[in-house]
């Protein structure tokens, strides 16, 4: 049975019990494991990061230059299943793990040697993920969706990448229960669960989202393994089966996985807005209710995924009409955000540039959401670069710049030392422009046509490709300054101190910065989110 | 049983049941796919 944290608390030192690469390989320290998260999705942005230049070079003109179609293929499918299962994931738990207990005044996640379960299981799954590359018959070119039969005809590899999957998937399950296990038992007794900071709710309820459908993945990709290798017929058609049931079990988990993504984001940009507009959020409790209303949503709209399948007007009419509402808890969100900085005392540093940014350009992403819920227009938008343009404007300049807002809010916490402000600022502005240079035109190569998933296409397209190409190129590079600012904070710098803002509202900012290895092992005194014990 | 000891055994008990849940999905939905097939 796994110990808990009173358990490893007993028996704690107030330095790491080993040191090397023991350190971290045993580590059960909330800090140290939301460090090793962290690490590891930023070389993951890195690894998929690289997979979606080869094709991005590929696409620069029309014609195959670099790379054969299976390969593309290949490149397009690892590129989405990192990102998204290894990289923006990842991120958050480690956000997760460094900043619940210490918003929440725990002494350490309630199950630390889970913790470092969940961590490791990580890079194991992802090694096997990319090795399967080099395996006879390549890796999975099916995209991420896995859809049967097209990924049956995966090689050799079918079976690890869909042991990766598994994998990945205990993984989230498991950092799932512990989050949720946290913050319902070692939060300090005076924060009722109304109180608590926006970032935990987020990811209080995006652990029960992940709890409900990460298992229905694994046991979709189980079902595709069994059809594989065990004779069944879940989704063939030959068989008795359906392979578009694969599509609704797929959806009903890839559904509620965009918002697993786009949650804890939302709860970065919630603390992140207040600070540096010197202002409470507005309508604090109306957020958590939001996003509560847009997770139960997240259930019931999988199939707008999927309107071109063939489907009773009935089931089109529904799914078009849900999807729509879910733009009402988005707008309160919205919304709130933009009356909190509303005649509030604003400041433009780096976190707070990326929480505008993110403002903005998430809001084109929800905007283009809209016009696909229309089930009539998504007939023409379907399979089509509109579509990637649309969901990469959710989760880029949506999820990812709420990691990097994050990231950037509580570094000086972590570290102890400030970010070189002029460098974060650089690193905002070519990141902005670059993804904007990138996903923008694939709006209009949507419209006009272009399908997506295809290593070439008609010369009318070029245009538009070739800027797409440039700015990806563009936005990969400068993430470079980002590890470059990280590396230079982590050695040295301004020293921090503990409030490192201006008054910020919250726990976290009431112990030193750098955060000591072990924290709140006395559940602090939690006035109400204004005013924090020390600071009233 | 102290505060502390009743404290480890919610959290053990929480994680187990929430544990559960999550199988329970799993195995529902393959019974479900393959109930309809």
């Amino acid at each position: 049975m796994s110990a808990t944290a009173a358990d490893i608390h007993d028996s704690h030192e107030h330095s790491p019990a080993h040191t090397g690469i023991k350190r971290w390989l045993f580590t059960t320290n909330h800090k140290e494991i939301g460090t090793l998260y962290l690490v590891f999705s930023l070389i993951m942005l890195f690894v998929g990061g690289a997979m979606i230049l080869v094709v991005r070079a590929e696409l620069f003109q029309p014609g195959l230059q670099f790379v054969n179609p299976e390969f593309f293929n290949q490149m397009t499918t690892l590129h989405a299943l990192i990102m998204v299962f290894g990289m923006i994931m990842p991120a958050f738990a480690g956000f997760a793990n460094w900043m619940i207990p210490l918003m929440i005044g725990a002494p350490d996640m309630a199950l630390p040697r889970l913790n470092n379960w969940s961590f490791w299981l990580l890079p194991v799954a992802a090694l096997l993920l990319v090795s399967t590359l080099f395996m006879p018959g390549g890796a999975p070119a099916s995209g991420w969706t896995l859809y049967p039969p097209l990924v049956l005809q995966t090689g050799d590899a079918f079976p690890f990448a869909i042991f990766a999957v598994h994998l990945l998937g205990i993984s989230s399950i498991m950092a799932a229960i512990n989050i949720i296990v946290t913050i319902l038992n070692l939060r300090t007794p005076s924060m009722s669960l109304l109180e608590m900071p926006l970032f935990v709710w987020s990811w209080l309820i995006t652990a029960y989202l992940l709890l409900a459908v990460m298992p229905v993945l694994a046991g979709g990709v189980t079902m595709l393994l069994m059809d594989q290798f065990f004779g069944t017929s879940f989704f063939d058609a030959a068989g008795g089966g359906d392979p578009v049931l694969f599509q609704h079990i797929f959806w009903f988990f890839g559904h509620p996985e965009v918002y697993i993504i786009i949650l804890p984001a939302f709860g970065i940009i919630s603390q992140v807005i207040p600070t540096f507009a010197r202002k409470p959020l507005f309508g604090h409790d109306a957020m958590v209710y939001a996003t509560a209303s847009i997770a139960f949503l997240s259930f019931i709209v999988w199939a707008h995924h999927m309107f071109t399948v063939g489907m009773p007007l009935a089931g089109l009419m529904f799914f078009m009409l849900s999807t729509m509402l879910i733009s009402i808890p988005t707008g309160v969100k919205i919304f709130n955000w933009t009356a909190t900085m509303w005649q509030g005392s604003l400041t433009f540093e780096t976190p707070m540039l990326f929480a505008i940014a993110f403002l903005f350009l998430f809001t084109i992403g929800g905007f283009s959401g809209l016009m696909m819920a229309m089930a009539p227009l998504d007939f023409q938008y379907h399979d089509t670069y509109f579509i990637v343009a649309h969901f990469h404007y959710v989760l880029v300049p949506g999820g990812l710049f709420g990691a990097i807002a994050g990231c950037y809010y509580w570094l000086p916490k972590w570290t102890g030392h400030m970010y070189d402000e002029r460098l974060g600022k650089i690193h905002f502005w070519l990141t902005a422009i670059f993804v904007n240079i990138t996903f923008f035109p694939q709006h209009f190569l949507g419209l006009a046509g272009m399908p997506r998933r295809i290593p070439d296409y008609a010369v009318q397209f070029t245009n538009f490709n070739a800027m797409s190409s440039i700015g990806a190129f563009g936005f990969g590079f400068s993430q470079l300054l980002f590890v470059y600012i990280i590396y230079k904070c982590v050695k040295g710098g301004e020293k921090a101190t503990a409030e490192v803002w201006d008054n910020p509202e919250g726990l976290e900012w009431t112990v030193p910065s750098p955060a000591p290895l072990h924290t709140f092992e006395e559940p602090p005194v939690y006035v109400s989110r204004h005013q924090v014990i020390g600071r009233q | 049983m102290t505060q502390d000891k009743q404290l480890r055994r919610k959290i053990r008990m929480n994680a187990i049941l929430l544990g559960l849940v999550a199988l329970g999905f799993f195995l529902a939905f393959i019974i479900v796919t393959a109930l309809k097939n």
